[in-house]
Parts: structure tokens; C-alpha cells; sequence
């Protein structure tokens, strides 16, 4: 059946929760009466939907929501949900009730009832739920709502921390419940309830049964505080005693169950189910049992008893038989009763007298009545006593655990659970026994006597019900049992009676056993509370501290390792995981060997080969002493010169060996303002590590120029060494590339190395106005001089060079397209023959005799380049494309022009500018630094000592 | 080169136009004056042109013979990457201002690294992925240390870009060996070279390379180290922008270039996304636990989320691509939120980013701090917040791909990076008193960010705004 009130019962909690934030002004009343209004109305339309599920039908509503994801906001109300979504309600009735009383007129009553309201709406989604990850979200919600709660006091450090760590267990369990589910909708193909709960046997069998399993278990098992996760539970008691009656025993830690009892019909059933979670449950239900008897504290009392009972649930529903899974639904309702009648009473109790401690306890019966007897009935059913509900359900539980078997032994089971009930009968009793019988005391903090009724009224019904649950537990659940259970096993009811009166049977033996031994327990409860006081215990809150700290510490000590801050250690991680990498895809690929014969090594290569390797050593073994490492990288570059002109690449020898020239130049004077020497900073481990990344890493990449070099594939040269006369109109294909084929990229190129210039200037000229400009002002330079800086020799040389420098520069600038040479090449001999001057007469002398701005010689050469790319355009062409022609004027031979030569004259004053810039900007440092300014070219000039020679002679 | 190709492109063209424009009337008129009208006109534009792309509807273009692909995809990512920066430059105006650092050249920086990521999402060459990514780094390179008088800003701009550079330098090692052994550059030659799903060994190594260089740029484990650096170090406004633009573009470029031109062979970088991914999630959630800086902490926090956003594209699935940009976009929001709100974190009128100035914070500012949580939760992906569904995406997506363990792994990473947002929200609503910070009022604009943020957090899980459809589009556009 269909029925959209499903949705109206799900979102009312939720839309009620806007309005106590807003009504609080008109006080606590009608606050309470704004979030009853809700939950009554709700549980009305639930109750109008009952007898159609009571009847067998599940009503279901379902809206699309995010479809891609397998998410329909999807609802769905059986049996089960029946009788959670009425149990949530209806106790969260009562409790807004309570809560109206329980709270004092200081506490910000408005933010309670909104967070209370939330929560009921998160727990009745969970309920409704029939897509799995709809269920999820609102599992998380709970979590966060009832972090809220817990911390609701947020003046009580317990407060806060028993939030944090409830919150930390059941939200990290709600993750792990994610993981599962979406393991589950996996396996079975939907993530529907309704469908994956027909899929019983696929997912039984399928191999991630158990993964999915374990995580589903883990977060079953936190939310309802199952061993070893038990311990959130007593800390979040610090919550004001409402919510622990509500959530902390009758709906949030049912949570837990409600999934077990969901995925009961597919989960169940295996070993693997009922070795985990009956023997969890089990072992759940004797720890609680007896932490239980000796905690002095009313609420942790009941808190541990509440482990216990959850243990309890848990571990028949492990049994994985029918019989026991009915009396699970059964005990579920039985336990509500008693147990938040319970709460309700301790936390009248401790409103009343002011403290919640059983020491300071006794002989209330005579001075709150009303109370006593509420406690006495609830305590005795929690004790399994007739004629009370909680009497039916232990006596079933005792006879499913009387046929169980452990690795086949029959005895195990049954006498853990009798133990287990021995303890709860005399924890039972103690509540009762140590509160309100004994001597009426005189030093109780406050003056108590029975509440008002409206605070007594809610434990009151839960008493009465727990009463007539108990007389006549088929005329008043009967009903709903069946079909709450019939909606867990998803088949056949098993047999089962629900009556007072079972005659004569095993587990009435045990049960009158457990009577005795409880009684026996709490009449020698003083000297077992202090064997227990002394006996050394682990301290679940300790240890959960402890390995929170642990946990931030280990990442401090990670971070601290990864992450020192030192850039080497970046770069070498990096490099070592790049590294890693290519071995790994290296290891991955198919290898074959090259199939390229190496060629003939004629002994001047390997020369110029071991050559190469020795100064690159020498490099690495000399590198602290700049000067002489800058030597050897000039050998080095002078070698790989050497190397291209012997494999034929004239082109590229003439570039490098002038690129080598100047930025030689140009870092020895630079080397000038710099330290002689670079001080060690690693340690020798560290370098050795380095070492071994580098080495590592060369070797990579020359087992892959290897590669490369000895198998044969089609390289693009082909196509250019083709198409570079027809295309281009050069048969230099090197300058045909680079002026025509890409020269977009040479464009470029020139316009970066124009803004370098450029950079270099600006960052040189603002340096030397701050404060390196002052420390560069302060700088002496200590180190000798030599005498003749500006020698004649060499003054005369360049000067004699520099014309014959220039001429080469226009010969391999015009010849450039067709034979090697270039506007590259000649702007770097030209600003060779500038440099020259710079160096033989002082950079001040020389740029007194600069004529033409290098800013715009750069600025020129890329309008120059730029102008013959748009050139193109006029012809139609596209950006760059080049053309020729051939000329004839006499009486010169027919020569060649292209449009590329006019972009190689771009190219040419973009390089010869750049370069003269930077020059120029070391000069300008050298300046500041007190370099001293030469009027004359040279140190010792022939000619002027001749005329003043002839002076004297005259 | 027709104009149809530069039609295609026009979007790119007008936006650097436009941030050479601006460059100029910056430097010729107020400098640093005109700043605030640069910063607003420029943000203006970024929005107008996301919003031109966003609506531009249809098929696939290409533009200069493949170099350059618009399509659904691309403007996903352009639609998201335009907003985010947009919103990071209206959102810092104040706080530059007020630090003094608001010169005229942010705003254009920001634009021409929008340029480059544009750029990069509409890659189809190698040529055009590497000249979108280097414009998109040297503005970054340049952003990243605005704050010129300070060391440690300094410090982290030239880590970023020593280590930037190291990257480039791998990742144009990698495409030169693709180039050498599939004699192409374009994405469709790539592809075509790799025939029956093999690819041989020189082309898997560069690859490989190409994926670490690509990998540096999203932050992913190893190759994050300058992440923390950066974020601590440069102005807070900065590191948002780093948090969210970038983060999405460099996210679109590697699905780009992993389907386009390597589709065929998903189960060879499937593996090294997988194993990006891992270590992203778990040493983002281990390490952050540590932190007292909340910069330094966001860092690490986006180290984490990119490790669900390459799980999303491990799947190597249309699904995974569109988890991943599902994921992306979620995270982008989130994260405007986020640093709108560390933008304002000041005490005595100097900022402050220690985790212990948020002490009891939702006393003084409840607006605020409910807002924080909102987006806190939503980044720790606790349901039913935006960021859960993000993670879903992600981990159903790799679910079906079969990476069951990744989505496992990727839980539990998400269980420990829960610790530290939530620690955020305990110090809010339940710390102890000690030094808060001032109580003035947020900027406008960050103020709406923030709120904005937190509010599309809640709302957006009604139907995620469509950006599921849009994605699955883009999506579906990417992976044929």
C-alpha cells in the first residue's frame, strides 16, 4: 500500500524542530506544548496507518531523489518499523513531557526541545528507511543530534567530553556501517530494503559477505554500546536525564539492534553471524551485568544495565533461530518499559534530593511514595521477577539459550546467561533495596518528597504497562509481537506462547537459580564492592584518551618527518617517487631490447667521451668553489659542442658554442658580487642519500635515451628535411624550423628572452635600491686585484676584432637560411664583439659610448618579427608564413630573399638587446659596489704617453 | 587558423584581452589605487564569461585542428573553475585591502591564471596543455608570494616554484617521450598510437611522467609538499584561491589528458591514480591531526579531498568522471565557505589562524559558527551534508569499477579526517575560554560567501542543484 502520510510522519519531527526556538520566549509550557504538538500529531497518523500493518500489509511512499546514485528518498513501514516508530514516539511523548519538569527555568529549554525533536526525526527515519543509504544519513544524523544532547550541558566538561566520545565511537561506526552498506547494495544490485531482502542467498554466499558483514557489524555494535565499544555509553550519562531515558535506553542505542533485527533474514544464519554476534552479545550481556552491581552512581548503574539488556538483544538475535529473533522483539518492548521508567525515576530521584550517588541513598520509600512504587515494579520486572513483562522475556531468553550450543557444548551458553541474569536480578534489587528502603536519612542534599505529577506521570504508565504487559502479554502485544517478528524472520512464525506460566522447565530452573544467586550477590554486596574497588581494572576512558593522544601524536611524528620544511627533503621525495614510478611502468611495459646496431666509436669520441664524464665529476667534486665548477661546465658545453659538430649538426655546435661564450661571460661577472665559495649545508648522510637519488635517477634516464637510440622509429626529421627547400626556401633546415616551420615558437622564444632581459634589469635595479643595494654599497671586496685591469693587448685586440667580429655575425646572418648560421647565432657573435669592449675597457667607458637603447633594440626586434608574421596576413596567408624569392641585381649573383629573413632580423636585435641588457645590469651593480671608472680605455696607453712625449719634447 | 577556431576560443581570448587591458589602465592610471575597481570589474568579467560558457549549450568544437576542444566538459570545469575564482576575489577585497596587500596586479594575475586554466580543460595537445598550465603556474607562481616583505610568503612562493618548476620539468619529460614514440602531440594521435588497448613501453613511461608532473599541480601524495608551505605562507586570500580554482582545473586537465589521449588504456594509470589516491586520503587525514594552523590545516585537508577526487577518476568509468566532478564542485564551494570565514579570523585587527582562537567561539558569533559547522560537517562528509554526497559519488563510482578495497580505504581515511573538523566544532561549542577572536563584524562580501556556502551545503541536498546532470553530461562527453 502507498501511503503518503509516511513522509508526513517522517519530515513532522523535523519541521516541529524550527518552531521551540521561537516559542521559548512565551516560556517553558508552551514550549513543551509546541514540540508535543508534533510527536502526538505524528504518532496519530502512525496510528491510523496500524491497523492496516497489524493486518500484514507494508505501506510504502517513495519520491526520486538523486537517481543517478541509486538514491530514492524511499519509505517503508512493517511490522518492525511499527513498532520502533511507535516506541520513539510514544516515549519521546512522555519524555517531552518529563523534560518540561526536569529542566530548570535556566537552561536554554528551547534549544533542548529543538535538538530532541531532531533526533526524533533522525531515529524515525532510521526506522522508515527502505533505501539503505537514506538509513545511513539518518544513522549519521542520530549522531550528531545526540552529540548535541549529550553536550547539552556545555558547562560540564563530562558533558562535553562524553559527547566527543560518543560522537567519536558511533559517527567512526556509522562509517564503517556506510562501507558496508554500500557493499551490500553491491552484492545484491539495489540498494532497496524491500529488494536486498530478498536476496538472502546471493548475498550469504558472495564473497564479500564477510567484509560487508564486519563493517555493518562495527557499526551495529557501536551504536548499541556492544563490548569492547561499551564504554561511550556510561560517559554520555552526563546528558541531562531525559535523554538518557530516551536515548540512551529506549530508542538511539536500539538503533543498533533495529539493523541487526533489519538484516536479520539476510545476514543471519551463517557461522560467521553467530560466532560474532552471539558471542559479542553474550559477552556484552555478563560484563554490563556485573560492572553494573557496583557502580555507586544511579545513572551508571542503569547505564551498564542498559549494556547488559542491549547484550542481551544482540546476542538473540545472533542465535539466528526464529524463536529467538521473536523473543528479541518481544524483549525490546519489555525492555523500553521497565527501563525508561527507570531513568524517568533516577532522574526524579536526583531532582529531588540532589544526588544521584546510592551511598548517599536510602529511605526514600517513605518520604516519595508515588516513586518507590513506580521503581519497586519496574525493578522487579528489570529483575525478571513475576508476574512483571520482564519476567516472560527472561524466561524465554533462558529457554533459547538453554538449546544453544557453543563449538558444541551445551553447557556454555546457559550458564554464561544465568550468570548474567544473577547479576541483573542483584543489581535489581540493590536499585530498589539501597534507595528507598533502609533508615530515612538526614543529610540528603535537598529535602525530598514526591514530585509533581506531571513529572511522575510518564514512569508511572511505563510502570502500569509493565504491569498489564505482564498479566496479559497476548490480549496487549500480542499482536504486534507476531508482526514484528514475522517482519524479522521474512517467513513462517516459529512456535511460541506468550503467558506467565511455562510449567516446570529448564529454564525455570535457572531462572529461581538466578533469583537466589542474586540475592545471595547483594547481601554480600559490601565486601564485594570493596574486592572490586581494589581489584585493578582497565579504564575504558583512560585508554580511550590514551589512544586519541597516541593517534595525534603519531601524525605529529609523520608530519614532522615528512614535512620539516626543508625544500631538499620536497625534491627528494619527488624525484624518488618519480623515480619509482618509471621503474614501476618500466616493470609493467613489455621490454624489448633495441634492434639499432650501435654505431663505431672512433678513439677521438671517446676521448671527447671520457672527457665529458671526468668534468662532469669534476663538476660535482668542485662545486663548492664556483669559479672553478664555472670552468668546468664551459668544458663541458665545449665538449658537447665538440659532440654535435661530430654528428653533424653544425647548426647546433654554432649556437651552443656561442650561447657557452656568453652566458660564461656573463656569469664570471656576475661571479664577481657573489661569495667565492658555497658553504655545506647538508649533513654527509644526506648527501649520500642525494647521491643515491641522483645516481638513480641518471641512470633512468640514460637507460632511456638508450632506448630511444637503438630502436628505429619514424622521427618528424624525415618530413622536414623533405619540405624544407620546397616549403620553406632554405635548405638549412635548422634555420628553415626555426624561422618557418615553428616560428610561432621562435616568436616565442624571442619575446621570452626580451622579457628576460628585461626581468633581469628591473629586479637588478630594484635589488640595488633596497637593502642588498646597501650591503653591496658597504662591500669591499678584499680579495687582489689585478694591476693592469684593462691591459693594452687586449684593448687593442678587441678592438681590431670587433669590426671583423661583426662582419661574421652579417655573413652567418645572411647566409643563415641555407647553410648553418642564423639570427640567433649572429646576435650572440655580435653581443660577443660588444661584450669584448665591455670587458677590455670597463663597463662604464664602454656604455658612455652605447648610442642605441638595448630596451629598444629589444622592443625593435620583436615588432621587427611580429610585422613579418602579420605580413603574411596581407598576402592571405596564415600568421607566418614565409615566401621567397630570387633577385638579381648586377652585378651581384642571383641571391635569395625570404620573408624569414626579416624575422630573423627580429630575432637577431631581440638577442643582440637581451644580452646587452643583462650586461649591462651587472654593470650597474658593479657600479654601486664601488667599481672604480676609467676615463681612459686602457691602463697604459702608447699613444698618450707619445704625445706627452712630444709635449716635453716641445 | 580560421576564424571559427578563434570563435571557438573566444571566451580565452576576450578574458586575456581583457587582463592585458586591465594591466595597462592599471600601470597608466591609480596603480595600486585603482585596484578595488580592477578587482570588481575583473571578478564581474570572470562571472560573465562562466556564465556565457555555462550557457552555451551543444556538442563538442574543435578549434585549430584538435589543439583545442570545447565541449561539455570543458565548460563544466570552466563554469566551476570562472565562479570559484570570481567568488575568491570578491571575498578578499577587504582583507587585502586591509593588510595593504591589495595591488592592482591580483586581480589580473587571478584572471590570467583563470586564462591558463581554461586553457588546460580545453586541451587536445600536449603543446596546449603545457602552455595553459604554465600561464595558469607563473600567475600562481607570482600570487603566491604577493606578500613581498614577508619571509615566510617568500620562503613559500619560491619553494612553489622550485618545485613547480621540477614538475614542469617532468611532466615536458614525459610528453617529449610520448611525442618521440607516438611522433604526435595531439590527444587524437596519442590515443590512435595506442592500438588494442597496449601501449608500448617509452609511451608508458611518458605517461607516467606526465601524470607526476599533472599530479604536483592537484596536490596529490608525493608530490604535495609545497601545499602546506603555500597555504601557510601566502596571504590568506591567496591560499583560498589556491584551495579551489586551480585544484578543479588541474583535476579536469588530468581526466582530459587520461581519457583523451591515453582512454584506451585505463588499467595502466587506473593503478597510479588508484595509489595517488590512497596516499593522498590517508597521509591528508593522518597528517592534518597535528596542526594548530588552520591554513596549514586546510592544506592538508585538500590534499585529502583530491585524493577522493583522483579515486573518482581511478574508476577510469563515466561515472568516476562525473563523481569526480560532482566532487569537485561540492568541494570548490565548500571551500569559498570555509576561507571566507579564516578570512575574517582576526584578533586585535591582525589575523590569526591558530586553531585555539575559535575557543567557544559560537558564544560570541552563533550565526557564524552554526555556519561553520555546517560547512565542517559538510567537509568531513558526515550525511546529510553536500560533502557526503560528494564522498558517495566518489566511492560508488569506485564500487563499481571494482575498487572495492580503494572505497574501503577511502572510508576509513575519511573516518580519521573526521577527528580534526570535528575538533574544530568542539573548540567552537565546547573549548575553554582563552583569547577569542574580535567580535567585528565579517566584510559584506565574505560574510555572503560564507553563508552562501553553508546554506547550498544544506539545500544542495535536495538535488545537488543539477550539477549531477550537467556533470553526467560533461562527463559523458569526456568518456565515448
Amino acid at each position: 500500500m502507498h501511503s503518503t502520510f509516511l513522509f508526513l510522519i517522517a519530515a513532522l519531527p523535523f519541521l516541529g524542530a524550527l518552531i521551540p526556538g521561537v516559542t521559548i520566549r512565551a516560556g517553558r509550557t508552551v514550549c513543551a506544548a509546541f514540540a508535543l504538538a508534533p510527536t502526538l500529531l505524528a504518532l496519530v497518523l502512525l496510528g491510523l496507518l496500524a491497523p492496516s500493518v497489524l493486518a500484514g500489509e507494508v505501506i510504502t511512499a517513495r519520491i526520486e531523489w538523486l537517481p543517478a546514485l541509486g538514491l530514492d528518498a524511499s519509505l517503508m513501514l512493517d511490522g518492525l518499523g511499527l513498532l520502533f516508530a511507535g516506541m520513539i514516539l510514544g516515549v519521546g511523548a512522555l519524555i517531552i513531557i518529563y523534560a518540561r519538569f526536569y529542566l530548570s527555568g535556566d537552561d536554554p529549554v528551547g534549544r533542548f526541545y529543538t535538538y530532541l525533536l531532531l533526533f526524533q526525526g533522525a531515529m524515525l527515519g532510521i526506522v522508515l528507511s527502505d533505501n539503505i543509504l537514506l538509513m545511513l544519513i539518518f544513522w549519521e544524523l542520530t549522531s550528531l543530534s545526540s552529540f548535541l544532547l549529550i553536550g547539552y550541558w556545555t558547562h560540564l566538561p563530562e558533558g562535553r567530553q562524553g559527547a566527543r566520545m560518543a560522537l567519536t565511537v558511533t559517527g567512526l561506526g556509522g562509517l564503517a556501517l556506510l562501507a558496508g552498506g554500500l557493499l551490500l547494495g553491491d552484492i545484491a544490485g539495489s540498494y532497496e530494503l524491500s529488494v536486498i531482502l530478498t536476496r538472502g542467498e546471493e548475498i550469504r554466499s558472495s564473497a564479500l559477505y564477510l567484509p560487508a558483514l564486519l563493517l555493518i557489524l562495527l557499526g551495529a555494535f557501536t551504536k548499541s554500546a556492544q563490548f569492547p565499544f561499551h564504554f561511550w555509553l556510561p560517559h554520555a550519562m552526563a546528558a541531562p536525564t531525559p535523554v538518557s531515558a530516551y536515548l540512551h535506553s529506549a530508542t538511539m542505542v536500539k538503533a543498533g539492534v533495529f539493523l541487526l533485527a533489519r538484516l536479520w533474514p539476510v545476514l543471519s544464519g551463517t557461522p560467521e553471524w553467530f560466532y560474532i554476534v552471539a558471542t559479542t552479545g553474550l559477552v556484552t550481556m555478563v560484563v554490563g551485568a556485573v560492572i553494573a552491581l557496583f557502580k555507586n552512581d544511579l545513572k551508571a548503574l542503569l547505564a551498564y544495565s542498559t549494556v547488559s539488556h542491549l547484550g542481551l538483544l544482540t546476542f538473540l538475535l545472533g542465535l539466528g533461530t526464529p524463536f529467538a529473533a521473536v523473543v528479541a522483539v518481544f524483549h525490546i518492548i519489555n525492555h523500553l518499559t521497565f527501563k525508561a521508567a527507570l531513568f524517568m525515576v533516577a532522574g526524579i530521584v536526583d531532582h529531588e534530593t540532589g544526588t544521584r550517588d546510592i551511598s548517599r541513598l536510602g529511605g526514600l520509600a517513605r518520604l516519595m511514595p508515588v516513586t518507590a512504587l513506580i521503581a519497586l515494579v519496574a525493578a522487579l520486572s528489570m529483575a525478571g521477577l513475576p508476574p512483571f513483562n520482564g519476567f516472560i522475556s527472561k524466561e524465554m531468553t533462558l529457554d533459547a539459550a538453554a538449546h544453544a550450543a557453543w563449538q558444541g557444548n551445551g553447557w556454555i551458553i546457559p550458564a554464561l546467561t544465568t550468570v548474567a541474569a544473577v547479576f541483573s536480578v542483584a543489581y535489581s534489587l540493590r536499585l530498589f533495596v539501597h534507595v528507598f528502603l533502609g533508615p530515612v536519612r538526614e543529610d540528603y542534599p535537598r529535602r525530598p518528597h514526591d514530585p509533581v505529577p506531571g513529572m511522575w506521570a510518564g514512569p508511572a504508565l511505563l510502570a502500569l504497562l509493565v504491569v498489564l504487559i505482564g498479566l496479559m502479554p497476548s490480549a496487549l502485544v500480542g499482536d504486534l509481537v507476531a508482526i514484528a517478528g514475522g517482519a524479522v524472520v521474512k517467513g513462517a512464525l516459529p512456535y511460541y506462547s506468550l503467558k506467565l506460566w511455562h510449567g516446570v522447565n529448564p529454564a525455570l530452573v535457572l531462572s529461581v537459580i538466578a533469583v537466589i544467586g542474586g540475592v545471595i550477590l547483594l547481601w554480600q554486596h559490601g565486601p564485594l564492592l570493596r574486592a572490586w574497588a581494589a581489584a585493578r581494572r582497565p579504564e575504558a576512558k583512560a585508554i580511550f584518551d590514551a589512544t586519541v593522544a597516541a593517534c595525534v601524536a603519531g601524525a605529529d611524528r609523520v608530519t614532522r618527518a615528512l614535512h620539516g620544511g626543508a625544500i631538499s627533503t620536497y625534491l627528494a621525495w619527488f624525484a624518488a617517487f618519480a623515480l619509482v614510478l618509471g621503474v614501476l611502468a618500466w616493470a609493467g611495459g613489455a621490454h624489448v631490447p633495441g634492434s639499432r646496431p650501435p654505431l663505431p666509436i672512433p678513439p677521438t669520441v671517446a676521448a671527447g667521451f671520457v672527457l665529458l664524464i671526468v668534468a662532469t665529476l669534476g663538476v660535482i667534486s668542485v662545486h663548492r668553489t664556483r669559479f672553478l665548477a664555472l670552468i668546468m661546465i664551459g668544458v663541458i658545453g665545449l665538449t658537447v659542442s665538440a659532440g654535435f659538430v661530430y654528428l653533424s649538426a653544425p647548426d647546433l655546435a654554432l649556437t651552443q658554442i656561442s650561447v657557452e661564450t656568453v652566458t660564461t661571460l656573463l656569469l664570471l661577472l656576475a661571479l664577481n658580487f657573489l661569495p667565492r665559495h658555497t658553504p655545506a649545508e647538508s649533513s654527509p648522510a644526506q648527501r649520500l642519500r642525494d647521491a643515491g637519488i641522483a645516481v638513480c635517477a641518471g641512470i633512468g634516464v640514460a637507460a632511456l635515451a638508450y632506448a630511444f637510440l637503438t630502436r628505429d622509429f619514424s622521427s618528424i626529421s624525415e618530413y622536414h628535411l623533405a619540405n624544407s627547400k620546397t616549403g620553406g626556401g632554405g635548405t638549412n633546415v635548422v634555420n628553415v624550423i626555426l624561422v618557418d616551420f615553428r616560428g610561432y615558437d621562435t616568436y616565442g622564444e624571442i619575446i621570452v628572452l626580451g622579457i628576460a632581459g628585461l626581468t633581469i634589469y628591473a629586479l637588478l635595479m630594484s635589488l640595488l635600491s633596497g637593502a642588498a643595494g646597501r650591503r653591496l654599497r658597504n662591500w669591499r671586496d678584499t680579495t687582489p686585484r689585478s694591476r693592469d685591469r684593462h691591459p693594452m693587448m687586449m684593448v687593442v685586440a678587441t678592438r681590431v676584432m670587433m669590426p671583423i667580429a661583426i662582419m661574421v655575425g652579417v655573413y652567418l646572418f645572411l647566409r643563415g637560411h641555407n647553410q648553418p648560421g642564423g639570427g640567433f647565432v649572429a646576435g650572440l657573435v655580435v653581443a660577443i664583439a660588444f661584450l669584448m669592449q665591455y670587458m677590455a675597457s670597463g663597463f662604464l667607458w664602454a656604455q658612455e659610448r652605447q648610442r642605441i637603447e638595448y630596451h629598444a633594440l629589444i622592443g625593435t626586434g620583436v615588432v621587427i618579427a611580429g610585422a613579418a608574421g602579420v605580413g603574411s596576413w596581407l598576402a592571405g596567408r596564415p600568421f607566418l608564413t614565409s615566401s621567397y624569392g630570387y633577385f638579381t641585381i648586377p652585378p651581384i649573383e642571383e641571391f635569395e630573399l625570404a620573408t624569414a629573413m626579416i624575422f630573423d632580423l627580429g630575432v637577431f636585435l631581440t638577442v643582440l638587446g637581451a644580452v646587452m641588457l643583462m650586461l649591462y645590469s651587472l654593470s650597474r651593480m658593479a657600479r654601486v659596489a664601488g667599481e672604480t671608472i676609467n676615463i681612459e680605455p686602457m691602463d697604459v696607453d702608447p699613444s698618450r704617453r707619445a704625445a706627452d712625449g712630444e709635449k716635453e719634447e716641445s | 587558423m580560421t576564424l571559427a577556431d578563434f570563435s571557438t576560443l573566444l571566451p580565452e581570448i576576450l578574458l586575456s584581452v581583457f587582463a592585458m587591458a586591465a594591466l595597462i589602465f592599471g600601470v597608466f592610471t591609480g596603480k595600486d589605487r585603482s585596484a578595488p575597481l580592477i578587482l570588481w570589474v575583473s571578478a564581474g568579467m570572470l562571472v560573465l564569461v562562466a556564465m556565457w560558457i555555462l550557457s552555451a549549450g551543444g556538442g563538442g568544437r574543435t578549434a585549430f585542428a584538435g589543439m583545442f576542444i570545447d565541449d561539455a566538459f570543458a565548460r563544466f570545469a570552466k563554469g566551476v573553475t570562472l565562479l570559484a575564482a570570481a567568488a575568491v576575489l570578491l571575498m578578499s577585497e577587504a582583507y587585502m585591502e586591509r593588510r595593504g596587500l591589495l595591488r592592482f596586479e591580483y586581480p589580473i594575475l587571478v584572471v590570467l591564471a583563470a586564462v591558463g586554466m581554461m586553457v588546460m580543460v580545453s586541451a587536445g595537445d600536449l603543446i596546449a596543455l603545457y602552455m595553459g598550465l604554465e600561464l595558469q603556474s607563473l600567475a600562481l607562481y607570482v600570487v603566491a608570494a604577493l606578500r613581498r616583505n614577508s619571509v615566510k610568503s617568500t620562503e613559500a612562493g619560491l619553494k612553489y616554484f622550485v618545485l613547480g618548476a621540477l614538475s614542469s620539468g617532468l611532466l615536458l619529460y614525459g610528453a617529449s617521450l610520448a611525442y618521440g614514440f607516438a611522433g604526435t602531440t595531439r590527444f587524437a594521435g596519442l590515443i590512435a598510437a595506442a592500438e588494442g588497448g597496449e601501449i608500448s613501453l617509452g609511451l608508458l613511461i611518458g605517461l607516467v611522467f606526465i601524470l607526476a608532473g599533472l599530479a604536483f599541480k592537484v596536490s596529490a601524495v608525493p608530490f604535495h609538499m609545497w601545499t602546506p608551505d603555500v597555504y601557510e605562507g601566502a596571504p590568506t586570500a591567496v591560499t583560498a584561491f589556491f584551495a579551489t580554482a586551480p585544484k578543479m582545473a588541474a583535476m579536469g586537465l588530468i581526466a582530459r589528458v587520461l581519457f583523451d589521449a591515453f582512454g584506451s588504456v585505463p588499467g595502466d594509470w587506473g593503478q597510479i591514480l588508484a595509489l595517488l589516491s590512497l596516499l593522498s586520503m590517508f597521509l591528508g587525514a593522518i597528517a592534518a591531526i597535528g596542526q594548530r594552523d588552520i591554513k596549514r590545516l586546510m592544506a592538508y585537508s585538500s590534499i585529502a579531498h583530491m585524493g577522493y577526487g583522483l579515486m573518482g577518476l581511478a574508476a577510469g568509468t563515466a561515472l568516476g568522471v562525473q563523481a569526480m566532478l560532482v566532487y569537485m564542485a561540492i568541494y570548490v564551494t565548500m571551500n569559498v565557505g570555509t576561507f571566507a570565514f579564516i578570512l575574517s579570523m582576526e584578533r586585535d585587527g591582525k589575523p590569526v589562524t591558530d586553531i585555539a582562537s575559535l575557543n567557544l567561539y559560537a558564544r560570541a558569533e552563533p550565526g557564524r559558527a552554526l555556519a561553520m559547522l555546517v560547512l565542517l560537517f559538510s567537509l568531513a562528509g558526515v550525511p546529510p551534508m553536500l560533502g557526503f554526497f560528494g564522498k558517495f559519488y566518489v566511492l560508488q563510482a569506485a564500487v563499481d569499477a571494482g575498487l572495492a578495497w580503494l572505497a574501503i580505504a577511502g572510508v576509513i581515511a575519511s573516518v580519521i579526517g573526521a577527528f580534526y573538523y570535528l575538533r574544530i566544532v568542539y573548540y567552537m561549542y565546547f573549548g575553554e575560554e582563552g583569547p577569542g577572536l574580535d567580535r567585528t563584524a565579517m566584510p559584506a562580501m565574505a560574510w555572503a560567501m560564507l553563508m552562501i556556502s553553508a546554506a547550498a551545503m544544506l539545500l544542495g541536498t535536495i538535488n545537488l542543484f543539477g550539477v549531477d546532470g550537467l556533470a553526467a553530461e560533461a562527463a559523458a562527453a569526456l568518456v565515448n
